[in-house]
């Protein structure tokens, strides 16, 4: 078998990575393609400890479903979102819109 | 033969080229974890797990290095499609199934959408910002963190056990039923305003008699 310590540091090194694009990138779609591998980290950890020690409960699983769900929910508006800044702005990088108000 | 094909495009030689450096970077990790698994060091299993986790890792790190907007997305692919085969790792089928369906499918296209909308000037841009290595320092602080903390603690040695579909999908719609009402409310509200968004700016530019780019 697989030991859990496995997923977990693979899982670590992930959201890691994930933050890295987060805080390096300029593109708002490649700052959400980051997000995305952090959420994708986080529901490796969850489903391992649910797998591993949480048979019964299930409640690990049901919460990396529910992180699935919110993640495909969040690109859907964040994508709405930039597609608005690209129209006005004719900019999706998010160094440029650093006005509150114009 | 190869004059009866039609020339490669910019995309082809992209794929040809990413594959190449694929298979160069993961032939000598395939040979290693192939050494060690016909000296019986590493179980299929685990064997199964390094190679899913190699490919899960060397693509995130496409993901947040390449310089190619295009490229990071089908990078972006390959690395959830490795989070799959995680997921069938940890025994649970049903989440890796959901994985390919909602990112291979509905994210990543979306994703490859909004890239096409909103990248529209030809240069090449610089996708990075000032504070990269900044960036790297907090990140490598924080793997650095996870890894020790993880190695550290005592977990016993647990054995992952097999998640029926039947009884996850009675589990998920006898007791989560409320928080499970309540995603699909938090997804009807976020995608109506992804759209009620998105919509508006067009009638308000039709309105001030603008054309749109």
């Amino acid at each position: 078998m697989i030991p859990l310590e496995n997923f977990l540091v693979l899982s670590g090194l992930l959201f890691a990575v994930g933050l890295f694009g987060v805080l390096s990138r300029r593109s708002a779609i490649l700052i959400l393609m980051s997000v995305e591998l952090m959420l994708a980290a986080v529901a490796i950890n969850f489903i391992a400890f649910a797998s591993y020690r949480d048979v019964e409960a299930f409640s690990g699983l049901v919460f990396a479903l529910f992180v699935i769900t919110v993640a495909a929910a969040e690109v859907g508006l964040a994508l709405g979102i930039v597609l608005r800044l690209f129209r006005e702005r004719r900019t999706a990088n998010v160094d440029e819109a650093s006005s509150l108000k114009w | 033969m190869f004059n009866r094909l039609p020339l490669p495009s910019q995309f082809d030689r992209t794929i040809i080229s990413g594959g190449t450096v694929l298979a160069i970077g993961a032939a000598p990790v395939l040979v290693v974890l192939a050494a060690l698994l016909v000296a019986d060091r590493v179980t299929a299993p685990e064997f199964i797990f390094y190679l899913a986790a190699t490919t899960l890792l060397a693509s995130a790190l496409g993901v947040v290095l390449m310089k190619n907007i295009v490229h990071a997305a089908l990078c972006l692919v390959v690395t959830l499609l490795g989070v799959a085969a995680i997921y069938l790792l940890l025994l649970t089928e049903f989440l890796a199934l959901v994985q390919v369906l909602v990112y291979g499918g509905g994210v990543v296209i979306l994703l490859l959408f909004g890239l096409m909308m909103t990248n529209a000037q030809d240069d090449p841009v610089v996708t990075d910002g000032s504070q990269k290595p900044f960036a790297f320092g907090v990140a490598a602080l924080l793997a650095g963190v996870f890894v020790a903390m993880a190695v550290d603690a005592q977990w016993g040695s647990p054995e992952a056990s097999v998640v029926p579909f039947r009884d996850f999908g009675a589990r998920l719609f006898r007791d989560f039923s409320l928080p499970v009402i309540i995603v699909a409310v938090l997804l009807d509200i976020a995608f109506t305003g992804a759209f009620v968004n998105a919509r508006r700016a067009e009638a308000e530019g039709a309105g001030r008699g603008e054309t749109r780019p």
